[in-house]
């Protein structure tokens, strides 16, 4: 009988081997203890415009993380959730730790507690550079604002005066030290506080009480009194959803309570948001979209005032095409605007409007290895650069 | 499952071979440990926990001949499988199939499920579709094709794609079966979770059964 060499062998140790980095979390333990993780190094443009600057005061297009996440599962009921990080190559932080309890085992209602993952919001898991399209954060979630938590402008020139800096400002009320702003919602770290969530039929709804607010999580309370956010998701069909998110909360630090002596304490301050979303996705397909409104009450102090609370609007827009298997085309459109203020030179928005367009293509040679190259268009209606195009390129492992 | 699932590809090979061939291979593919059921990645950015699902079924393996005899390549009738989307899970968990087989990935989930491969034996995207839905991928070339879900990252499932029939999944206490064997003297190998973990000779007399245990290293 004639044998014919068959090289099925060889196609299936080939194929072994370019999967052989761990493709799924490592569970150790009998699945008490389960690891996962993220690697990324970012390489791109100077920012001279500090466009894509973070919390961090580092550029989010030059960046190094490892980050590894744990679940303890104690119980049906009870498990610890943390993420330790190493960013920029040398800043080590405790990102996530928080307790999850589960009341009902096999029902979706939770309550956690710790340091939480935000409520607030469709794309706070863009700091994940998997979870990202482009490698760029939508503004509303990364973009420095000049607004400080511990230090408030006297007149509405002192706030007008730092349009546009995208970094570092400065006021003369509170810590005189200049420092980055503040964005609209935080994702650089997550606040504390009690989070609440639950699944009814096609509603997906969270409930948080914390110590920061959505500019400014906090470790712990910096002036007496919580943030309060809600978000709801409605699953309407299969890759059809729809959410509501909404926040409030006071926002400043309680070192200002004596130089705001006579306007009130930093506690009567609040940043309020409410923000809508939708998500469609359909073959090759995903497109999401997000509008979101925060405003900002300051305190009155000298002419001329700010007499409202400042206003920011954000619309984000971005879609992403498979064009093939392992390889595909992002984009991402969005854009900050805000109120206007009177000054003694006029009227003008408190803030530059600003806006991005960014477009990425992703390759992955195995599922968890991808490199992204994006191209990036950032213009401003204020601030030392107006206008800045950047390109940088990523490559992720993730497990 | 796994085993109704390809019982039309190896009935039709014991039908082609079985006037030559009564005989075969059989035995048990001893693995030391069984692989954990995957998890889902620690939910550290969620409000909360995923919905329950029950562990995938790790224990089964593949039991094939390295080398087959000239009539197992022969053309034949292109044949279909399925490999289920079921509560977050592909079912079942490792496929064997002939080369020219057609796959189906149903979706029996409420939810979006997006199946792909990256493997060289077979890279295809489906796309994202709805709970009712169905495609399909044509198997076109031996090797291993590692299935993923896009949106469920602890979705993840083996299609083991033969040019030739001698193909078994194991049972839960690994026993296997390769029927229809000419005789002759065959490598066979035990694969288990990506990659060949033994492989053992034996000969095969005309008309008779080998027995051939297969105890991983």
């Amino acid at each position: 009988m004639r044998l014919v060499t068959f090289v099925l062998c060889l196609a299936l140790a080939g194929t072994a081997r370019a999967q052989s980095l761990p493709s799924e979390p490592i569970s150790v333990g009998n699945g008490r203890f389960v690891f996962g993780g993220e690697f990324f190094v970012t390489y791109g443009s100077e920012d001279p415009g500090f466009f894509n600057y973070n919390d961090y005061e580092y550029n989010a297009l030059r960046n190094v993380r490892a980050a590894v996440s744990t679940e303890v599962r104690i119980s049906r009921h009870v498990q610890a959730l943390g993420e330790a990080r190493l960013e920029h190559g040398d800043e080590f932080s405790a990102y996530a730790l928080f307790v999850r309890l589960k009341p009902w085992a096999e029902r979706r209602f939770d309550v956690q507690l710790g340091r939480v993952p935000p409520t607030f919001g469709a794309f706070t898991k863009t700091i994940y550079a998997y979870n990202n399209i482009v490698i760029g954060q939508p503004l509303a979630y990364q973009y420095l604002l000049s607004l400080r938590s511990d230090s408030v402008p006297g007149t509405a020139d002192d706030l007008l005066r730092m349009r546009g800096r995208g970094w570092l400002s400065e006021f003369p009320v509170g810590n005189p030290a200049r420092a980055a702003g503040l964005p609209i919602v935080n994702t650089a770290r997550y606040d504390t506080g009690v989070q609440v969530h639950g699944v009814v039929g096609l509603v997906e709804w969270t409930g948080a009480v914390t110590a920061g607010s959505l500019s400014d999580p906090r470790t712990g309370d910096n002036n007496g009194r919580p943030q309060y956010a809600g978000r709801v998701v409605a699953h309407a069909l299969p890759g059809l959803h729809f959410g509501v998110s909404g926040a409030r909360g006071p926002w400043l630090d309680e070192s200002l309570d004596e130089p705001l002596t006579g306007t009130g304490a930093a506690r009567d301050y609040t940043q309020t948001a409410v923000g809508v979303d939708v998500e469609a996705s359909h073959g090759p397909w995903v497109a999401r979209g997000e509008w979101l409104r925060s405003s900002w009450s300051l305190p009155e102090l000298g002419p001329p005032a700010i007499a409202d609370p400042v206003l920011a609007d954000s619309l984000i827009a971005e879609a992403r095409y498979r064009l093939r298997p392992g390889l595909s085309l992002a984009v991402r459109g969005d854009g900050l605007l805000f109120s206007d203020v009177a000054g003694a030179g006029g009227v003008s928005p408190w803030e530059a409007n600003v806006g991005r367009f960014e477009a990425a293509i992703t390759a992955s040679v195995i599922r968890n290895i991808m490199a992204k190259f994006a191209w990036q268009r950032n213009w401003r209606e204020g601030g030392r650069v107006r206008h800045d195009t950047l390109i940088a390129g990523q490559l992720v492992y993730w497990f | 499952m796994a085993l109704a699932v390809v019982s039309p590809v190896r009935a039709f090979a014991t039908a082609t071979l079985a006037q030559t061939a009564p005989g075969g291979i059989r035995g048990r593919f001893i693995l030391r440990r069984a692989a954990k059921p995957s998890e889902r990645r620690p939910e550290v950015a969620d409000p909360g926990a995923g919905a329950p699902r029950e562990p995938v079924d790790r224990r089964r393996a593949v039991v094939y001949l390295e080398q087959a005899p000239r009539p197992a390549f022969d053309e034949r009738e292109p044949a279909r499988a399925s490999m289920d989307q079921r509560n977050e899970r592909f079912v079942p968990h490792v496929l064997p199939v002939m080369v020219g087989t057609t796959v189906d990935f149903p979706n029996s989930d409420l939810t979006y499920h997006n199946v792909f491969s990256l493997s060289r034996a077979k890279r295809f995207d489906l796309g994202r579709y709805a709970a009712g839905k169905s495609k399909s991928v044509r198997m076109d070339r031996p090797g291993v094709v590692r299935v993923f879900c896009d949106i469920h990252s602890h979705m993840n499932a083996y299609v083991l794609v033969f040019a030739h029939p001698f193909f078994d999944v194991t049972e839960l206490d690994g026993r296997y079966e390769l029927a229809s064997v000419p005789a002759g003297t065959y490598a066979v190998v035990g694969w288990y979770e990506g990659e060949p973990r033994v492989t053992r000779s034996v000969t095969v007399a005309a008309g008779t059964w080998a027995e051939l245990d297969l105890p991983e290293p």
